[in-house]
């Protein structure tokens, strides 16, 4: 018995063409690395009547740099954001945590633009890009071509178009990125934190602290980044930290775990920073 | 149904498959190919692994039409020639890193996708690049040190 319900399969060659089937089909389903989007049409009783596979698209693919961000083409597997060296060299978090991402084979097949159209909020990326204040571009269903911000494209769930790329704005020199699991290091983090900063005159400059609790949608923690802004990285105080984070996630149900885990990444954090600077 | 042609160990098969086929069912059904597993059948295991352009991927998340004009290698495709073992497949032998040996096709593949790229791996980079196959009757002791000794009767 076959593993699939049937569908019918395109391979198109431009986005123009992706976007006329898209429109055309009354079921359609856009295909990237397939690791998430066919492990779905196993498990789910609907199906789409035509899978529009996105590889043949040669404008998704590849890391170049524009005007100063690191643009990253959507069809892009996340092994190639991991040895890239644009990537790692302006978005050193972004690479670490790409490499984090599941297993090898995965990582091999797996697209940066398939994890965020998933919309899987929950898993490495979404924080990360995030606290990198990452935009995204796609083409809207008509045919334009949009950019926005990376939390607003995650929470609508109503845009139909084609991710087309991602873009990292230039990062300052510091960055963490810590994630815990609950068995294995392959496990889906039940929790995250990613720090990222500027020095400048030997004060730290924009902080950004996201953090993904996998309970609820990541969060930046402003009143933290706020407390850091322009303070000297070895003279950071842990529990002022603690209790700007705990309001930055008041709103936040979180169990006593999670939070102890935070309190430690916090510290960690402040250590790591305070050895780099 | 479409027609494709595909290339599996060094071989062109012409094929008519169904749109929805997955890769790891037209190399078991159509092309006999049974080193490459049906087992969790959702990415999590590594059984069904193949080498596509030399990479480990995973068969049960592949269209076989996103496989062509890609190079695919099953367990089949890895000795040199009838009668005679791949260095990694002698390795696993003389380690005695098989024991059921469901896991093994996928595991030697990931080695020789490891291998091919990093030559002289550390157990850790090892434990790393399997990461994605599942033993759970030998253990990955014997299966870690399978590989440390292909790479180095590879050298």
């Amino acid at each position: 018995m076959p593993i699939l319900k049937d569908f019918k399969y395109h391979a198109p060659d431009s986005l123009k063409e992706a976007l006329q089937l898209l429109q055309k089909s009354p079921k359609p389903m856009l295909l990237a690395g397939g690791t998430f989007a066919l492990n779905t049409l196993k498990k789910t009783a609907a199906s789409p009547e035509d899978v529009i596979t996105l590889r043949k698209i040669a404008e998704l693919k590849g890391i170049r740099r524009e005007k100063g961000a690191v643009a990253i083409g959507a069809m892009t597997s996340l092994d190639e954001v991991v040895s890239s060296p644009l990537v790692q060299e302006g978005a050193p978090v972004l690479a670490e945590a790409c490499s984090k991402v599941a297993t090898t084979p995965i990582r091999y097949m797996a697209t940066i633009g398939g994890n965020i159209a998933s919309r899987f909020y929950w898993v490495d990326l979404p924080a990360v890009l995030m606290a990198l204040d990452a935009r995204l571009e796609w083409i809207a269903a008509g045919g334009s071509r949009k950019q926005g911000e990376l939390a607003d494209f995650l929470k609508d769930h109503k845009t139909k178009g084609i991710l087309t790329r991602v873009f990292v704005p230039p990062q300052g020199s510091l960055s963490v990125y810590f994630r815990h699991t609950q068995t294995m290091d392959v496990d889906v983090p039940v929790l995250a934190l990613v720090f990222s900063a500027g020095l400048q005159a030997q004060t730290l400059k924009d902080v950004r602290v996201c953090v993904n609790t996998t309970m609820a949608f990541p969060q930046r923690l402003r009143k933290l980044e706020a407390l850091w802004q322009g303070r000297k990285p070895g003279l950071l105080n842990a529990e002022e930290a603690r209790l700007a984070m705990r309001q930055d996630l008041s709103t936040v149900k979180l169990d006593e775990y999670r939070l102890s885990l935070l309190d430690a990444d916090l510290d960690s954090v402040i250590e790591k920073i305070g050895k780099a600077a | 149904m479409k027609t494709i042609s595909l290339n599996v160990n060094g071989k062109v098969y012409d094929l008519q498959v169904r749109d929805s086929e997955l890769l790891i069912e037209t190399l078991r059904e159509r092309l006999g190919f049974k080193g490459t597993k049906y087992s969790c059948l959702e990415g999590e295991c590594g059984a069904c692994t193949v080498l596509v352009d030399g990479k480990n991927m995973l068969s049960c998340l592949m269209l076989t039409l996103d496989a062509q004009d890609r190079k695919i290698t099953t367990i089949e495709g890895l000795a040199p020639s009838q009668g005679e073992l791949h260095p990694i497949q002698q390795a696993f032998i003389d380690e005695g890193a098989v024991q059921c040996g469901f896991c093994t096709p996928g595991m030697i593949l990931a080695a020789k996708s490891l291998l091919d790229k990093t030559p002289e791996p550390g157990p850790e980079e090892i434990a790393r690049a399997l990461d994605g196959n599942l033993c759970r009757c030998t253990g990955y002791v014997r299966i870690i040190s399978a590989v440390e000794s292909a790479a180095r009767k590879l050298k």
